[in-house]
């Protein structure tokens, strides 16, 4: 029964003054909003790394030969090719596959020269897995049939001074023999990501023509694969892994492909951690705050309840209770300011594009992710640790006795 | 009346502030006995200890040393929530002001002391009514008190110290910010309910229409007791 006198009574006082309550509750409610809001673009950035990592190019796992990562060698094709890709065809977990043939080689213009990875790409499958069709600024991706067109990156081709339709020369290293392959193309698009490693290093050719010219039959370095659930890329131990690393091939997931996102999402999951701290402590001063300035406003009523007959528990409880209810006030503020936050930058975004980040340049902007935990978790967690901060005023109100308050109160 | 039958006895009671260290005596060993019934005033000149020994009686305040029994039970032995529950049932009280919880509606005012004791909602209702009825304030029962003027807050105050029947009513300056009419109305119905119940009132005070009014005139000074006087 006294339960609900409290709860009744807590809400009527911290109503008593609307204007300090609002103030104070904003004050909280901000904190909470910003909670959200670091949360919400800490997920953003994770979706958005990823995505740059996997999307541009890399995909979201491959099968190679074992060996092939570290030594790059261009003989290291992948083992029982048409099974692997039988496989993989009738796989439900892969919404894409396509092979590459990769290796290091020289691209030559008669105004400079550059060192690439050369990537032989069959652009029927291609387009499904890595976005250098849609990053085209000059030039067609692969139409038509020549078997000498070459797609490069625009700052390969301003060192290169190269535009379309110009000649350049590839040359790299056969397998096997390790005699040197030169080959004439001619530049028929130009791609830009603003990220280095793409638009500087890297020069596409038909999958065809890089195994006639690096002498590799029919073999491929490696088969990008795309999946319906991302996740499986940043489980090693998920059983697909294990189900194609085998007869020599090893298969593994972009977490391991780039292991410096698991870092980047370590640290933004410390940062997370730190700014909830933070902010939790700014929350937790200004609860604390408003309940001593309303407890020594109030302490001859206090006394006035001690006297009374009110227990030491009681006006503890009391304490608390009218805590949890700033709470419940700030975290319905919170919501709503965390949700016009949220769904302001949704609407704008935040250009983070071409700015890198462990290792990862950002080939989109920023829109905030929303999430239910961001609504029900941390407001959760908020009234919680409202709670056991209201601890310390409580015990201080269940501690006064009658006269002590009542003298406190002149 | 023996021991057993008094309201309140004190035995050498002694209190002592510390004001920065230095000791500060406000009672200097009271020995008193009040019988059940008794409509009784403190008086005395300000800082003469009236407050603190009526903390000191209804268990608000400890005493430094000297013994308190308060209808029968000595106050030492008891607990802070064993005090509170004593209070509760025994002891009602009337400041001088801002005595009510101004959230809570007269109603729930005066049955806050009886939600506390577990009564349910019936009784409550029905005693709650009768003591508004008792302090002509029937329809003020969903006021808040800021709503109020003082005297019926004082009214709502005394409602809530009788509403639990208290062995004792423990007042301290309850006309001191109302006009002499408002004051002598309230005086009335106090001395009305003090005859009709049997209930004991004490009384600190430096109002002369309590001092006229009361039974018994107890005169402090310098924390001890200077004149104790029955009177009519």
């Amino acid at each position: 029964m006294t339960w609900s006198l409290y709860i009744r009574l807590a809400w009527r006082n911290v109503l008593r003054n609307k204007r300090r309550t609002l103030i104070a509750g904003t004050a909280v409610a901000f904190g909470l909003a910003a909670l959200m809001f670091v949360d919400a673009i800490n997920l953003s950035m994770t979706k958005n790394m990823v995505d740059s990592a996997t999307g541009s190019f890399l995909g979201e796992g491959e099968i190679s030969r074992t060996g092939f990562r570290k030594s790059f060698e261009v003989e290291f094709t992948v083992n029982d090719l048409p099974s692997v890709l039988a496989e993989l065809k009738n796989d439900q977990r892969v919404t894409h596959f396509t092979p590459r043939v990769m290796t290091f080689g020289m691209l030559a213009s008669p105004a400079n020269n550059c060192a690439i990875q050369l990537v032989g790409v069959d652009p029927s499958t291609e387009k499904y897995l890595s976005e250098m069709d849609d990053k085209l600024v000059k030039g067609k991706y692969f139409a038509g049939n020549d078997q000498h067109d070459i797609v490069i990156g625009s700052k390969l081709a301003d060192l290169l001074e190269v535009g379309l339709g110009d000649r350049v020369v590839v040359t790299a290293a056969q397998a096997h023999t390790g005699d040197l392959a030169q080959e004439m193309f001619r530049v028929s698009g130009i791609y830009f990501f603003d990220a280095d490693e793409l638009d500087k290093g890297m020069a596409l050719i038909r999958i065809d023509q890089a195994q006639k010219m690096l002498n590799l039959d029919s073999q491929v370095s490696m088969i990008a694969l795309d999946f319906h659930d991302r996740d499986i890329g940043r489980r090693p131990g998920d059983p697909f892994w294990a189900q194609y690393s085998k007869d020599g091939n090893e298969a593994i997931g972009w977490a391991e492909l780039v292991p410096q996102l698991e870092k980047v999402f370590r640290l933004s999951k410390i940062s997370q951690i730190l700014v909830t701290v933070i902010l939790f402590g700014v929350v937790a001063l200004g609860i604390v705050n408003t309940l001593f300035m309303s407890l020594y406003e109030r302490m001859f009523e206090f006394g006035v309840m001690r006297a009374v007959g009110t227990r030491p528990f009681s006006m503890g409880r009391l304490v608390v209770f009218e805590a949890l209810s700033m709470a419940v006030i700030s975290s319905v503020l919170g919501c709503v300011l965390g949700a016009a936050l949220l769904g302001l930058t949704n609407f704008t975004g935040i250009d983070y594009s071409g700015i890198e980040y462990g290792g990862i340049t950002f080939t989109k902007a920023l829109y905030p992710i929303w999430s239910v935990h961001q609504f029900t978790l941390y407001p959760l967690l908020f009234l919680v640790f409202a709670a056991v901060i209201a601890l310390y005023p409580a015990i201080y109100a269940a501690r006064l006795t009658p006269a002590q308050a009542m003298r406190k109160s002149f | 009346m023996t021991d057993q039958d008094a309201v309140v006895k004190t035995e050498a009671v002694i209190k002592t502030y510390s004001d920065n260290g230095v000791p500060v005596p406000a009672v200097r060993g009271i020995d008193l006995t009040v019988a059940p019934g008794e409509f009784t005033a403190l008086v005395g000149p300000s800082g003469s200890g009236k407050t603190t020994f009526l903390n000191i009686i209804s268990g608000l305040d400890d005493a430094t040393s000297g013994k308190v029994w308060l209808d029968g039970n000595d106050l030492a032995e008891m607990n802070g929530r064993e005090l509170s529950d004593f209070r509760r049932d025994k002891v009602g009280f009337i400041f001088q002001a801002y005595n009510l919880i101004p959230v809570l509606t007269v109603e729930e005012n005066i049955e806050y002391i009886m939600l506390l004791q577990g009564i349910d909602k019936k009784e409550r209702h029905e005693r709650v009514s009768a003591m508004l009825a008792k302090v002509d304030l029937e329809g003020y029962a969903d006021r808040l008190p800021p709503k109020l003027s003082g005297g019926q807050q004082q009214r709502v105050a005394i409602a809530r110290a009788m509403v639990a029947q208290p062995a004792l009513v423990l007042a301290d300056e309850p006309t001191a910010n109302l006009d002499s009419k408002t004051g002598g109305d309230l005086l009335d119905l106090m001395r009305e309910l003090n005859q009709t119940t049997g209930m004991t009132f004490i009384f600190s005070t430096h109002d002369r229409l309590i001092m006229e009014r009361a039974t018994r005139l107890i005169t402090l000074k310098d924390g001890r007791i200077a004149n104790d006087e029955l009177r009519g």
